[in-house]
């Protein structure tokens, strides 16, 4: 008799998870997008599931690379090159692609970010983040350096000067097209007329 | 040839793609006008284009920030803008250090 319960229940929790689905589905009939905002129990669901996936040794892992200004300058260059085209240069995700990506970059310089320890973000960065758009970058392990570096350069993202956001932006990648497109409107602001800026093909 | 053809037909691709999946626009011209909400800059090819101002807008020249009050007629400027319905809202307007040709050969 008990059993019998057991599995009338279990059908009728079955089926309201079908109803619940299907009825979700159906509320969601243009398609997914991923220009949408993730849902919270969404949010809180890749949280969670991230935080029971990050190993317990990683909790506690200290950035091995000391602080230096060298460091700090490297770091830059890195986050210029790699990861400024979807977290943006001030590491608040406002790019085109962090603007569009599902779920979204999260805004580095704020505390859900800013409170992970060394050894989070360092996973986060040489590990990925399945389901994101965040790859895996650098060599397997504890150790690789660059990621420890970059570490470093997400602590500074809160305090980063307009002056150091300006010299990375140089550093981001671009195509000959934007870089023309560039020198060209520097020329213009700097009294050129624009009929008379020379055009250079650098391809 | 086939390289130069080659050259061109990336060029051509890359172009399309900036125009198709960057949703940025950037005006180049000398402002004609400018309010609290808006400026309108006629084009270096003559066009007069009015963006809208919007608390997110940022403001430089030389690379230093200024406020929207710095901005005059006959200023040269870039602006980036983003399309939001009928609108352009500027998201960066860089100010130029000289005034535009056709206001100097006035004076």
């Amino acid at each position: 008799m008990t059993g019998k319960r057991l599995t009338i229940g279990l059908l009728v929790a079955l089926s309201l998870v079908v109803i619940v689905v299907l009825l979700w589905l159906k509320l969601g009939a243009d398609g997914f997008s991923a220009r949408a905002k993730p849902s919270p129990i969404e949010q809180f669901a890749a949280a969670t599931a991230r935080k029971l996936a990050m190993p317990e040794h990683a909790k506690r892992l200290r950035n091995p690379v000391p602080y230096s200004n060298e460091v700090l300058e490297q770091a830059r260059a890195h986050w210029a090159d790699h990861c400024a085209y979807c977290h943006a240069t001030d590491g608040s995700g406002n790019t085109e692609v962090g603007r569009n990506l599902y779920p979204k970059p999260p805004d580095m310089r704020a505390s859900p970010t800013q409170s992970l320890s060394d050894g989070e973000l360092y996973f986060a960065i040489n590990r990925g983040i399945r389901l994101t758009g965040m790859p895996a970058w650098g060599k397997p392990g504890d150790d690789d350096e660059d990621s420890w570096k970059l570490v470093h350069l997400i602590r500074h993202l809160p305090k980063m000067t307009e002056q150091e956001a300006k010299s990375m932006k140089q550093l981001n990648p671009e195509s000959c097209m934007e870089r023309e497109e560039e020198r060209r409107e520097q020329e213009f602001l700097n009294g050129h007329s624009d009929k008379t800026v020379p055009i250079q093909h650098n391809y | 040839m086939k390289k130069l053809s080659l050259v061109i037909a990336s060029i051509l691709l890359a172009a399309s793609f900036a125009f198709a999946h960057g949703n940025e626009q950037h005006v180049i011209g000398t402002v004609s006008k400018v309010t609290e909400s808006s400026i309108t800059v006629t084009t270096t090819d003559g066009k007069s284009v009015e963006i809208t101002l919007t608390p997110r807008t940022t403001f430089t020249k030389q690379d230093k920030t200024i406020t929207a009050k710095g901005i005059k007629e006959g200023d040269r400027v870039v602006i980036h803008a983003k399309k939001n319905g009928e609108k352009l809202e500027a998201t960066s307007v860089q100010l130029g250090i000289a005034k535009s040709v056709d206001q100097k050969s006035t004076h």
